[in-house]
């Protein structure tokens, strides 16, 4: 459904993307996984036909982005980053515009405003000025005027940024939904929960370049990380007291004597490591930390996705 | 696509005003104010003072004659001012100096209204406070506006006698005409008709000279005629007496040259025969006689042809010419005596310093006039500001606007539907403001109201393009608002909008050429203060139209560049 190919874009004498290629095949739900700045949100809007990229190919719905953007807008829904609401409108009155705008007829767009109204759950805040909505809602209502046209692309940038966990769980069940009905989705985010919970493939991004992509297990293969267990004990136990266990290393000198920070191999050798430390001393408080997407980005790219950078 | 995009969000632009409360504050309730403040602030630049407990001027009169008393009755019903009688110069010196109401004090000379009745020229003596100025300005204004009232009125006095002795010398004139004109009816009439029987007259007397001419020249002819066949008769006989003695006389000749050849060759025969004796030889025969002279008379004789003359017949002496009858007419009235036609002399009342008179009568300028359309004008270029400039601002940080781009609606189409969208709304936003003006200041609309929409019609297209303009120079809503406000105001300010452009030094008013501002207010001074009539605001709107269409060009090209 989204084909993009050696894409690339720079602004000024600063290169944001460069050779970027990806697909999302329809019903995938694919994460654009970055820190800031990494060239997501500029991917997005590439493929939002925002902005034009300096070089690439870029294929949706199997029409050429270069010459068919019309017909690629007709498919494409665009969930951007920031709240692209008027605020002093009502829900329905964002929703009715941007219906209209995409070419329905008034009939029509109230019809479908009154359905995705429905699916997100904002019937009954219809008539609500989107001011006085809360976060949650403002999100969920960004999400729905991407979709009163049933796009079969849908481009989501950091659709949850500042919700409550209800919307937020809301809007993630209706991405999924999306996805089962044969909606293509691009989901760009650093939530890496978010990433692992809905998309069922991921593609790593930073400083313009795909770094890596897959699904999740594949990525956390692919960078090696490993299961890790932080251990508090009452007093300072013996120094290397974990030596003679298999496949089990201190990963970083720990911050104080009574805390250790493990690494091991797979998770069925918790048990044994617990017990060897309950020998030695009096574990107050322990945390198994299983190898993530966080984990395989920093892996793969040598910092932490939360990275502060400029916005991009 | 482009049409539908600026149809929708003209709609929504409209939508997005009646949720946003504060831009109607700007738009409709902050101009009202701010030009209710500045018209009672400023009003006695125009020489009207909303209250009446205004200005005070000292009066002294020492005239107490018709003049005094009607400057005195007419500065006392003047909006804004209020007099004070004062006994001398001295105590009027006073008032001024210590009252920050009173800017001047009024001396009336006494005989003013003597002088002024005979004709003279009064001097009314003004004590002017230098540092009030300004307000004595409006006073002398007024002052001014009462002496051409006081001329006026004893004008108008004099002009009524004058008018009354014209009115009856106009009725005699006007029956002198009627008559006049009878009389010339009738002379005409008997013009006509003396033509006519002229006519009619020579026609009769030539019929009846050709008939008798006729009669004359037959008889005539006969009579010559006769007398000629007498003479042809005379003159035969006489030419057969004549001829007879002819015949004889050419006999003789004929039978004289024979006998002169015979005896021609009879003397040659002799000779030849005689010889030498030819010489002997005897005279030749006798020769005929020759007619006598009785007779060879008779052919020299004069002919004696006795001519008579013609027996021509006798003229008719009774004939006479038909004269034809004319009925004369009554000859016109005697002209009237001249002397009742001169007016009687009428006594003029003194003469004036100066006389001005305003452009077009019918309109009192009220300071408003000039308020309310320069500060509409003022809040529409900062309602567009907001509208426009920072509107666009604002959808591009909400995202609204890479939405809307992404919803395929493009950007041309975007900017002209929220033009179109600021064009209606600023021009019911002036529609509303001289509503107002005329609901609570009494402003004048002119004569053609409903023309005043095409001036606001076309400062508002410019409005709404030079927001589009600021957008695209300044480029963030912290720039484009002190970018824009200055500008606004600036272009307001030179633009005449907050004061006559007249006030202005002649380099800012070529500046002011180049501001649509300047025309707009051109246009609404010239329907609403001087009454001018509706194609006076054609010109002037064309160039705020020109000159907006070419901030519009400037900002869709940027606009493009920028926000595409």
């Amino acid at each position: 459904m989204v084909e993009v190919t050696g894409l690339g874009k720079s602004f000024g004498s600063r290169r944001v993307l460069d050779e970027v290629s990806f697909s999302v095949r329809p019903g995938e739900l694919v994460g654009l996984l970055g820190p800031n700045g990494a060239g997501k949100t500029t991917t997005l809007s590439i493929l939002a036909t925002v902005l034009n990229p300096d070089q690439g190919e870029v294929t949706i719905a199997g029409l050429d982005l270069a010459t068919q953007r019309a017909a690629i807008r007709a498919r494409l829904g665009l969930v951007p980053q920031s709240l692209a609401l008027y605020p002093t409108l009502t829900a329905r009155e964002n929703l009715l515009l941007f219906a209209r705008l995409r070419g329905a007829t008034a009939r029509e767009a109230r019809r479908t405003c009154a359905e995705v109204l429905d699916e997100v759950g904002l019937t009954e805040h219809a008539q609500r000025t989107v001011g006085l909505l809360s976060g949650g809602m403002k999100r969920r209502l960004n999400l729905a005027c991407a979709l009163v046209h049933r796009p079969q692309v849908l481009l989501l940038d950091e659709p949850t940024v500042g919700v409550d966990p209800q919307s937020r769980e809301r809007i993630l069940s209706i991405i999924k939904e999306l996805g089962q009905n044969g909606t293509a989705v691009l989901y760009c985010t650093h939530y890496m929960d978010e990433v692992e919970r809905v998309c069922s493939r991921v593609v790593l991004i930073d400083h313009g370049r795909v770094v890596a992509s897959g699904t999740t297990a594949e990525l956390v293969g692919l960078a090696g990380a490993r299961p890790r267990i932080e251990l508090y004990f009452q007093s300072p136990p013996p120094r290397n007291w974990y030596l003679g266990l298999p496949e089990v290393s201190e990963l970083t000198p720990a911050p104080s004597r009574n805390h250790s920070v493990l690494e091991f191999d797979s998770l069925p050798r918790v048990q044994e490591l617990l017990n060897r430390a309950q020998a030695v001393g009096s574990v107050l408080e322990f945390t198994v930390h299983s190898p993530n997407l966080s984990d395989a980005f920093m892996a793969l790219t040598g910092h932490q996705l939360r990275d502060e950078h400029e916005s991009g | 696509m482009i049409w539908r995009t600026t149809r929708l969000i003209l709609v929504n632009e409209f939508r997005l005003l009646l949720h946003d409360h504060a831009a109607l504050f700007m738009m409709f309730l902050a101009p009202v104010a701010i030009i209710a403040v500045a018209g009672f602030s400023l009003g006695n630049l125009y020489g009207v003072h909303p209250d009446r407990g205004g200005y005070l001027v000292a009066l002294l009169d020492q005239d107490h004659g018709v003049v005094a008393s009607t400057i005195r009755g007419a500065l006392s019903h003047s909006p804004g001012i209020r007099v004070r009688p004062v006994a001398s110069l001295a105590q009027a010196r006073q008032l001024i100096i210590n009252d920050e109401r009173a800017p001047l004090a009024l001396v009336i000379p006494a005989g003013t209204s003597a002088t002024f009745a005979a004709g003279g020229k009064p001097a009314i003596e003004l004590y002017i406070d230098p540092l009030k100025r300004l307000q004595a300005a409006a006073i002398q204004a007024q002052l001014a506006q009462i002496g051409r009232n006081l001329q006026i009125a004893a004008q108008a006095r004099a002009q009524h006698q004058i008018d009354l002795r014209s009115a009856a010398l106009r009725r005699r004139l006007e029956q002198l005409t009627a008559d006049a004109r009878a009389t010339s009816i009738r002379a005409d009439a008997y013009v006509r008709e003396l033509k006519a029987a002229q006519k009619q007259a020579r026609r009769r007397a030539q019929g009846a000279i050709r008939l008798q001419l006729s009669a004359v020249r037959t008889q005539t002819q006969t009579a010559i005629d006769r007398s000629v066949a007498q003479i042809k008769n005379t003159l035969a006989s006489e030419l057969s007496a004549r001829q007879g003695a002819i015949d004889a006389l050419t006999q003789y000749l004929r039978a004289l040259q024979r006998s002169q050849a015979q005896f021609q060759s009879w003397l040659d025969r002799l000779k030849q025969l005689a010889g030498s004796h030819a010489g002997q030889i005897p005279p030749p025969p006798i020769w005929p006689a020759a007619p006598n002279a009785a007779q060879l008379a008779i052919l020299s004789a004069p002919m004696k042809v006795p001519i008579n003359a013609p027996v021509l017949p006798s003229v008719d002496d009774s004939f006479k010419l038909p004269v034809p009858h004319v009925k004369m007419p009554s000859p016109p009235p005697q002209a009237p005596a001249l002397s009742d036609l001169v007016p009687a002399n009428a006594t003029l009342p003194g003469t004036v310093g100066w006389d001005t008179r305003p452009l077009i009568s019918g309109l009192q300028v009220n300071s408003f006039d000039q308020y309310v359309p320069g500060f509409g004008i003022t809040f529409l270029l900062i309602d567009m500001l907001w509208g426009v400039g920072v509107g666009l601002i604002d959808e591009r940080e909400w995202g609204t606007l890479q939405r809307l781009r992404a919803g395929g609606a493009p950007v041309t189409g975007l900017m002209l539907g929220k033009l179109s969208a600021r064009l209606l709304i600023g021009t019911f936003q002036m529609a509303v403001l001289f509503a107002v003006g005329r609901l609570l200041f009494g402003i004048s609309l002119g004569h053609n109201p409903a023309m005043l929409l095409m001036p606001a019609a076309a400062i508002a297209f410019a409005a709404g393009a030079f927001g589009l303009l600021i957008a695209c120079v300044a480029r963030s809503r912290d720039a484009v608002l002190p970018i824009g406000s200055v500008a606004a105001m600036a272009m307001s300010a030179i633009g005449g909008c907050w004061w006559p452009l007249g006030f202005e030094p002649a380099w800012m008013r070529a500046v002011a050429m180049w501001m649509p501002t300047t025309w707009t207010m051109r246009a609404f001074n010239d329907l609403m203060i001087r009454g001018l009539p509706a194609p006076s605001a054609l010109v002037p709107s064309a160039f705020t139209f020109a000159l907006g269409l070419g901030y519009l060009i400037i900002g869709l090209l940027g606009a493009v560049r920028f926000y595409d």
